[in-house]
C-alpha cells in the first residue's frame, strides 16, 4: 500500500520507472481479469493496454483514494465490460485463454491445477457477465462489496445479489456436472 | 452439494495465472510513455505564465489585485459619486463667470431701449471692435461710452 503510495507519487512527478514498475507489478494480474471476464486473449491484452495508456495520460493529476490494485482493476472491468458490449456475435472458443492454476508444484500438481483453472473458466463462462464480474473482482482480486458498488456504479445489494445468484448457479452447474 | 464456502474458495484457488507476452509489455509500455510524455508537455504549455495564472498561483499577488481592484474602484466613487467638491467647484466658476454676461446683456438690452434692433447692431459692432483684439482691458465704463454714442 504504502509502496503503491509512493509509485504513485513518483509517477504524478513524470517518472517512466514509476510507470513500468506499476506495469509490471499488477500486468498479469489484469490481464488475467479481463481473460476471465472476456475469454478472449487478443481483447484482454487491448483491455490492458488501453487501461495503462489512460493511466499513463493522467499523470500529474492521478490520485489515488483505494488501493492501485483496485483502481486498475476497476478500469480493467469497466473496458472489459464495453469491450464486451461492442462485440456481438464472435465466438469464444474455450481454447482461446492459456490460463494455469496459481498453485505451483509438481509437474503432476500443475497438469491438476491447469484442468481445474480451465474447468473454472469454462463455468464462469456460462455465467451471466455482471454475475461473472462480481464474482471475479471479488474473489480473484479481493475487491470488497462496496468497492465494487461505487466502481461500478450500482448499488452494494445489487452486486451481493449478483455475487449470491452466481454463486448459486455456479454451484447448481457444478452439481449437475458431478450428477452426470 | 457444495456449500458456499466451498465454491468460494474453489474459485479463489482456481485463480488463472496469465503472464503478458514480450510483444504486448513492449506495446503497452511504448504507449503509455507516449501519452504520458505528451500529457506533461501540453501541461508545461499550459504553465506559460499568464497574469491571470500568476495571479492565481500566488498568494501576494492575490492580495496585490485585491488591493488594487479596491483601490480604482474607490477611486472610480470618489470621481464620480463623492462629496461633490467638483460640482461646487463648477458652480463658483459659472457664478464667478457670470458677471460679464450680465454686463454684456445689460449693454445689449440698453441698446435695444435707445435705438431698437439698429441699436444692438451698432453696439454689437463696437463691442467687436473693443473686445476683439484685447478683451482682457475693457472696462464697463468704455462699453456704456460706446453705447451711448
Amino acid at each position: 500500500m504504502v509502496e503503491d503510495k509512493i509509485l504513485v507519487w513518483k509517477f504524478n512527478r513524470g517518472s517512466k520507472d514509476a510507470l513500468r514498475r506499476i506495469y509490471e507489478k499488477f500486468k498479469d494480474d489484469l490481464l488475467g481479469l479481463a481473460i476471465t471476464l472476456l475469454r478472449d486473449r487478443s481483447l484482454a491484452e487491448d483491455v490492458v493496454h488501453d487501461v495503462f495508456v489512460s493511466f499513463a495520460g493522467a499523470v500529474g493529476t492521478f490520485h489515488l483514494s483505494g488501493t492501485l490494485k483496485g483502481y486498475l482493476s476497476t478500469c480493467v472491468a469497466n473496458c472489459a465490460r464495453d469491450r464486451n458490449r461492442l462485440r456481438s456475435g464472435r465466438s469464444m472458443g474455450p481454447d482461446v485463454v492459456e490460463a494455469s492454476g496459481s498453485n505451483s508444484g509438481g509437474p503432476m500438481e500443475h497438469a491438476i491445477g491447469r484442468e481445474e483453472s480451465s474447468r473454472l473458466q469454462d463455468l464462469l463462462t456460462r455465467l451471466p457477465y455482471e454475475q461473472r464480474e462480481v464474482i471475479v473482482l471479488h474473489l480473484h482480486h479481493d475487491m470488497r462489496f462496496r468497492e465494487i458498488a461505487k466502481a461500478l456504479d450500482i448499488s452494494i445489494n445489487t452486486v451481493q445479489s449478483r455475487y449470491r445468484y452466481g454463486l448459486d448457479k455456479l454451484r447448481s452447474i457444478l452439481n449437475s456436472v458431478v450428477t452426470k | 452439494m457444495r456449500h458456499k464456502k466451498n465454491i468460494e474458495k474453489f474459485v479463489r484457488v482456481r485463480k488463472p495465472n496469465v503472464t503478458t507476452s514480450r510483444r504486448m509489455d513492449k506495446r503497452t509500455l511504448n504507449d503509455s510513455f507516449a501519452a504520458m510524455e505528451q500529457t506533461i508537455r501540453a501541461k508545461s504549455t499550459d504553465l506559460r505564465p499568464s497574469t491571470p495564472r500568476i495571479i492565481t498561483l500566488s498568494r501576494m499577488m492575490k492580495l496585490t489585485a485585491a488591493a488594487a481592484v479596491i483601490i480604482v474602484g474607490i477611486s472610480f466613487f470618489i470621481a464620480h459619486q463623492g462629496p461633490g467638491k467638483k460640482g461646487v467647484t463648477t458652480k463658483v466658476l459659472e457664478v464667478v463667470e457670470s458677471p460679464s454676461e450680465i454686463m454684456t446683456m445689460k449693454s445689449l438690452t440698453i441698446a435695444y431701449r435707445r435705438g431698437g434692433v439698429e441699436g444692438i447692431e451698432n453696439q454689437c459692432e463696437k463691442a467687436l471692435k473693443i473686445l476683439g483684439p484685447q478683451p482682457a482691458s475693457i472696462s464697463l465704463g468704455d462699453l456704456f461710452n460706446g453705447s451711448k454714442s
